[in-house]
């Protein structure tokens, strides 16, 4: 299956949806709906929350899509509107109620370091670090890295201070620069640091 | 090696790579390893084969019940820049949308605006065609452009009237029986749409009431008798018909507006002693309407 | 729900002695009634205060006389009015439309009015009882562009927004070709919650299909109560098939089996006694009304 030929056509259907197309929306919703409520789920684990942050994504998709300026994955685009529309679901549920800690998500099941290989992690030198990162850390990383959010954005899906992100990014920096030179796995250019770490 | 952060630029040799069903479905369940997780996630953001997989793992009543709300959603009337204002001050966004339902803030509006510059132009057609010459010394210490403006005032109020008629009349109201059916509190709908449609109507009007000849004062001096008009209107509803009373609010203004024009002053009608006469009905009517507003249910007297 | 009204009985709505005259006109003489949970058929010709009752029990219009009580609620409360309507979904006979809006449009306001204020909790509503009627893909239709059947659905659909108690639903089935009544009727069966459906309509096969509970209303009097079945055995010995046609019965006409139906006391030769349907009966009554 080539990527390209469908990446085409999920941008086909977000040009069609920006003129207005009704059933270009719901067609990208069965693409793409499934993944986005699981990836969010993991972010934050009230599916009530997660639902209107779903139905939000694709009503501004429905509202934004001109925005989409063709380069890149639709998907890539999708989750980032998603991502902002459940921290906005979550604000809302913030002002309601309580806060609610964020629920690391504890593996039931060690993967094997086989299937490691298998997926593609490096496993002696990022995956291994990251792995040995406490789940508080890696949540921290896991919001301002992985998915780009500000710090007062990844304050909100945490469920912590600001203050408190930003001093568990920098706590997770300094573990995995100390994990990394100790594994002395191989050359270690400051260009493949500073691409892994994107652009703050 | 696929890289977990997706932002790397480096290229992505492992592209052959597809997650097998085990981890898609332990994925879906939240039981894979974290750092695991980051990589099928960076891997699905560009595979359209494993986010089909996955969705085959996936809660299939919970996503076509969000489909179906979406849709609905995606359905609604947008929203108008002038909702979004309204919203942000804190008006509630149910009341809003009830505006969408009002007819008088579509009809009062043209009529307002139609009824309005019919009227300007035909008086400004009026001082053209020297039926009515201004500059004259005798008339004016007495507002040469006085009679000019007797239709202006006569008609301007009655248009503010008639759009707050049109929010409390059953007949402007297609659905009226369901409003009457359902719990909403039938004064609360009214209050909305009345409100707006003074507000709807007072615009032109005033607006008007700037450019045509006459005192400066015009424009503000039209905004108490409209007022005192409506919610007197209001009131009398409580105890007449609807439309009875909103034909005694128009006769109300009629009859003093046409002796006072037939007696050649016709601006007393908005002058200070005619505008605390207003005041004081307006306060009246406002009293009234606030200890009877529970009369407002159709087909219901007690 | 169990609760006790203010009549001795414990139905559900319980109507005593109710009165309503228009001008000169007495629409409704003294009506006894009781809902329970269910479908309960009003059949009657028009004019009969089918509407006029439909009416007053959805609070829209005041009895002159008598008593009514809804789930135990008084609607001359004025409190106990609005709960009432919080429990109530009314499809009036004549359902009026605001030019404008479309069928997505039109629920959402009605969810209004029905007091569900948050806006995503409408959305949730308005999907729903669009799925039950069956008119998911026409959320964006403007009301005025569709036709007579859909809205017949979508006025169907009103009343069904906020789950309620007691559906009242004046001629749901007025307009409706065959194959819409059948599912019309499916949806009816189907409806969660068993509530308390009272739906009028002058067709007799409706009610036989459909209501385990009929009422026959002539000139604004309650004439039977009863199931179908009963209504058909009260023109049982009365109902006769022939080949011509009489001129002393009551009625007669001619069956689409080219065969003439009578109903009347004196068969003329050669004809046969045949079953008596929801129709006969209710014809029969209709005729001794027409009489008196």
């Amino acid at each position: 299956m080539r990527p390209g030929a469908e990446e085409r056509d999920d941008a086909a259907l977000l040009r069609s949806v920006a003129r207005g197309d009704e059933e270009a929306l719901a067609a990208l919703y069965d693409r793409h709906a499934a993944w986005l409520t699981v990836r969010m789920t993991r972010r934050y684990a009230m599916p009530d929350v997660v639902d209107h942050a779903v139905q939000d994504t694709f009503l501004a998709l429905w509202r934004e899509a001109h925005t989409y300026r063709g380069g890149g994955d639709v998907a890539a685009f999708i989750w980032g509107i998603g991502v902002r529309r459940l921290i906005d679901a979550i604000r809302r549920e913030n002002r309601g109620r309580h806060r609610l800690p964020w629920r690391a998500a504890e593996p039931d099941v060690v993967v094997s370091a086989e299937d490691q290989v298998l997926v593609g992690i490096e496993h002696g030198r990022l995956g291994q670090a990251l792995a040995g990162l406490s789940p508080e850390l890696r949540g921290a990383i896991e919001a301002t890295v992985l998915d780009g959010l500000t710090c007062a954005e990844a304050a909100v899906l945490l469920g912590v201070a600001e203050g408190t992100v930003k001093s568990r990014c920098h706590r997770a920096r300094v573990a995995l620069r100390a994990a990394l030179a100790e594994q002395q796995a191989g050359p270690e250019t400051p260009a493949h640091r500073r691409e892994a770490w994107g652009t703050s | 090696m696929t890289s977990p952060f997706p932002d790397a630029a480096e290229p992505t040799p492992g592209a052959d790579w597809h997650a097998d069903a085990d981890l898609l479905a332990s994925y879906a369940v939240g039981t894979a390893d974290p750092v695991v997780v980051w990589s099928v996630e960076a891997h699905l953001t560009g595979c359209a084969q494993c986010r089909l997989a996955l969705a085959a793992h996936a809660d299939a009543e919970r996503l076509a019940r969000n489909r179906s709300v979406l849709l609905v959603r995606v359905a609604m009337p947008g929203e108008g820049r002038m909702r979004r204002l309204l919203c942000r001050c804190g008006v509630p966004d149910h009341l809003l949308r009830l505006l969408a339902a009002t007819p008088s803030l579509r009809t009062s509006w043209l009529l307002s605006v139609i009824g309005v510059v019919a009227v300007v132009a035909g008086e400004a057609a009026a001082v053209r065609y020297g039926w009515i010459r201004a500059g004259e010394p005798g008339r004016l210490a007495r507002y040469p452009d006085s009679e000019v403006l007797a239709p202006f005032l006569l008609v301007a109020p009655l248009l503010v009237l008639a759009g707050v008629a049109a929010a409390f009349l059953p007949s402007f109201d297609p659905a009226f029986r369901l409003a009457a059916a359902a719990p909403f509190s039938g004064f609360t709908l009214l209050l909305v749409r009345a409100v707006s449609a003074l507000a709807g109507a007072l615009i032109p009007v005033v607006g008007a009431a700037f450019v045509l000849p006459g005192p400066g004062w015009l424009p503000a001096a039209l905004l108490l008798p409209s007022l005192a008009l409506c919610v007197f209107a209001l009131a009398a509803a409580t105890v007449l018909e609807p439309r009875a009373a909103a034909v005694t609010a128009g006769a109300l203004w009629t009859l003093p507006v046409l002796l006072l024009a037939a007696a050649h002053v016709p601006l007393a009608i908005v002058q200070p002693n005619a505008q605390f006469a207003c005041a004081a009905v307006l306060c009246a009517a406002v009293v009234v309407l606030l200890a009877r507003h529970d009369r407002f249910e159709w087909g219901w007297k007690s | 729900m169990e609760e006790l009204t203010l009549n001795v009985s414990t139905a559900a709505v319980g109507v005593g002695g109710l009165s309503r005259r228009y001008g000169a006109t007495r629409a409704l003489d003294r009506v006894d009634l009781t809902l329970e949970r269910g479908i309960t058929g009003l059949l009657g010709p028009n004019g009969a205060g089918k509407t006029t009752l439909l009416s007053i029990l959805a609070t829209v219009n005041e009895p002159d006389a008598g008593r009514l009580s809804v789930f135990g609620l008084d609607p001359r409360q004025a409190a106990e009015r609005v709960e009432i309507r919080r429990r109530l979904g009314y499809l009036p006979q004549e359902l009026g439309y605001h030019r404008h809006f479309t069928v997505a449009g039109f629920l959402d306001y009605v969810a209004i009015l029905k007091e569900i204020t948050d806006r995503r909790h409408r959305a949730e509503e308005v999907a729903r009882v669009l799925a039950v009627i069956g008119l998911e893909g026409r959320a964006r239709t403007r009301v005025r562009a569709l036709s007579g059947g859909m809205r017949q659905r979508l006025g169907i659909a009103q009343a069904l927004l906020g789950e309620p108690e007691l559906l009242i639903l004046d001629e749901p089935t007025a307009g409706l070709d065959p194959e819409q009544r059948l599912r019309f009727r499916e949806l009816l069966s189907g409806l969660p919650g068993d509530p308390v459906i009272v739906l009028s309509t002058h067709q007799a096969d409706d009610i036989a299909a459909v209501c385990p509970q009929v009422v026959v209303l002539l000139q604004g009097q309650v004439r039977f109560t009863g199931t179908p079945a009963e209504l058909a055995a009260t023109a049982a010995g009365r109902v006769w098939a022939a080949d011509e046609r009489d001129g002393r019965a009551h009625l007669s006409w001619r069956g689409g089996d080219n065969r003439w139906r009578h109903i009347g006391d004196h068969p003329p030769g050669g004809a046969e006694l045949v079953a008596p349907t929801v129709e006969d009966g209710y014809l029969l009554l209709s005729q001794a009304a027409g009489a008196r």
